[in-house]
């Protein structure tokens, strides 16, 4: 081996200059991730890609089924891009506020592109988590597809639809719109002494402290829902709801009990007794199997499906 | 059933006993579809002439990203994609082996092999599908079989919907999540904060993917892409180690898009059955 290439590790010096132009390259992308998630906005290359499929410079792309692009079409709605938005958050304090923050970080990250994207409305929005275990802390992403209406021109702050396209079209011929995603979180501690839960007891009898505590925390979760609600639209349909009641024992001390709920749902729009314009036909299916006419389709938020890991409060 | 084919032209149903008995001796064919799947692809104007399947096993290099640094795998990116476009090339030369004009459902996965952590099977698996009518329009890119991960009903709607597939677009990318320091990590105790440099990663790692994806698209010459589907997998790496995958079918206009009157308005109806 010469010199030369000792010095390079074996590359030509045109191999080498081709590999440090690619790592400036990655250094600049990185960098300019890092601004744009400090300044809350997008990286110039996003944006471009956005742009450049919003003119129809390059392909759509889209989430849909085929039935639901079909659908779409036939009601002036058109893809243009699948965006997303990410953030990982630490949690410090609280776990359960922590996803309420995340969450809607997140939210307003893939608004941030439906934006730039020209869009009226995100459809078919799915929450994300990924399963890396990376301590106390979690990533929060949510998907989806931004699509224009012919004739409206784009708008500065896109409606987020969790629902599919499918849907999103059946629920605007209703006069009713979906309208983003709201979030609820609570937490408490309980450290009342007492036996709470009736340890050592023979007898049936109703734990009520313990219940009411458990009522509590989830009712104000769910007051927190509605107050996001209330922002956005009159209604919350779809909702997942993700709770847990732990008991922390501690040798010297009675145990203290840990409640925390969170409840998501898809806000809506909804005047109240619209009819809706079509006819219902009535049909036997006689499918054995789920069927698609005797099965609801799933949909909706995943991100709490089966969450099991503990964090910190 | 057997009706339709009575009233095919004559040089249509010498085609197709040609395709068949290539690959097919005797004019049977194969195929994964349901009955539903079966009857909609048909009524369509498509006969499904065999199961096209597509494998490569693959040894995936060893590469490690370094400890603190967001960065993508380069060795990692390219074998996964490289694995799944030799399985989904020979899925194509088979179709193209029966004389088919496309493949539809396909069905593309990635399995782990006992003997070594390292050795990844692709599959691709689907049914090769030939026009009735012998139409050569359905063709895909340069005269080879369009592939199309949609199901038998969802082809029969994309072709309603005015659209006909071309290939199966894909986008791949292994990035590596970095590490945060000891002193961050103290820094950052007792606070909920968003780690940044991990948003980041996931951004990036999406977005390089979600490129990869569109400029197939474009080499296609496609409109849009349908059914997108963004898969988050960690496969055998390391556990800040994750690869993001796109895949998608890269869709044309038949000839010109209909207007959106011409759609018909699917009829609402409500199951009695319980």
């Amino acid at each position: 081996m010469s010199w030369l290439s000792w010095l390079t590790g074996g590359q030509t010096p045109a191999e080498a200059e081709q590999a440090r132009l690619a790592s400036e390259a990655d250094a600049r992308r990185l960098a300019e991730w890092e601004t744009a998630l400090q300044r809350g906005r997008l990286p110039g290359f996003v944006a471009e890609r956005l742009q450049a499929a919003s003119a129809g410079r390059t392909p759509w792309l889209t989430t849909m089924t085929a039935a639901e692009l079909m659908l779409a079409r036939s009601h002036g709605i058109r893809p243009i891009a699948t965006v997303s938005g990410t953030c990982w958050f630490h949690y410090g304090y609280s776990w359960t506020k922590g996803h309420s923050a995340g969450w809607h970080a997140a939210l307003s990250r893939l608004k941030l592109e439906a934006a730039a994207a020209g869009a009226n409305a995100v459809v078919d929005v799915k929450m994300r988590r990924i399963n890396l275990d990376i301590g106390e802390s979690m990533d929060f992403t949510v998907l989806g597809t931004a699509v224009r209406f012919d004739g409206l021109p784009p708008s500065p702050d896109p409606v987020v639809a969790t629902v599919p396209a499918l849907e999103f079209a059946r629920l605007l011929e209703a006069g009713i719109v979906p309208v983003g995603i709201g979030i609820g979180a609570h937490y408490e501690w309980l450290s009342r002494g007492g036996n709470l839960d009736g340890a050592g007891s023979f007898s049936n009898r109703p734990l009520t402290g313990l219940g009411n505590f458990w009522e509590r925390v989830r009712r104000i979760a769910h007051a927190e829902l509605r107050r996001d609600t209330a922002a956005q639209g009159n209604g919350v349909l779809a909702h997942t709801h993700f709770g847990q009641l732990f008991k922390i024992e501690n040798d010297d001390a009675p145990g203290r009990y840990l409640g925390r709920h969170i409840v998501v749902g898809t806000i809506v729009d909804a005047p109240r007794r619209l009819p809706v314009p079509h006819g219902i036909e009535m049909v036997l299916d006689m499918n054995e199997a789920a069927s698609p006419l005797s099965t609801a389709s799933r949909h909706g938020h995943t991100a709490y499906d089966g969450v099991d890991q503990e964090g910190e409060i | 059933m057997s009706n339709t084919d009575q009233d095919l032209p004559q040089h249509a149903l010498e085609r197709l006993k040609g395709l068949r008995s290539q690959g097919h001796p005797g004019g049977i064919f194969t195929s994964d579809f349901s009955v539903n799947e079966f009857l909609l692809v048909r009524k369509a104007g498509f006969e499904p002439v065999g199961l096209c399947i597509g494998s490569c096993i693959y040894h995936v290099g060893i590469q490690y990203g370094s400890w603190s640094k967001n960065q993508e795998l380069d060795v990692l990116s390219q074998a996964m994609y490289h694995a799944r476009e030799l399985a989904m090339t020979r899925m194509r030369e088979e179709a193209a082996d029966m004389g088919a004009d496309g493949v539809v459902g396909v069905q593309l996965t990635v399995k782990r092999l006992a003997w070594d952590a390292n050795v990844l099977e692709f599959v691709a698996i689907g049914t090769g599908v030939v026009h009735a009518e012998g139409s050569p329009a359905f063709k895909g890119p340069k005269g080879q079989p369009f592939t199309s991960d949609l199901s038998g009903q969802d082809f029969w709607t994309l072709l309603q919907a005015g659209y006909r597939p071309l290939e199966m677009v894909m986008g791949s990318c292994v990035y590596h999540v970095a590490h945060r320091g000891f002193m961050k990590t103290l820094g950052q105790a007792g606070q909920n904060v968003e780690l940044t440099n991990f948003s980041q990663a996931m951004y990036d790692a999406r977005e390089i993917a979600m490129e990869r994806m569109q400029n197939e698209a474009t080499e296609a010459r496609a409109e849009g892409v349908v059914g997108v589907d963004l898969h988050e997998g960690n496969h055998v790496w390391e556990p800040h180690v994750i690869e993001f995958f796109a895949v998608g079918t890269a869709v044309v206009p038949i000839s010109s898009e209909p207007s959106a009157s011409k759609i018909p308005d699917p009829q609402l109806v409500l199951s009695v059955n319980s």
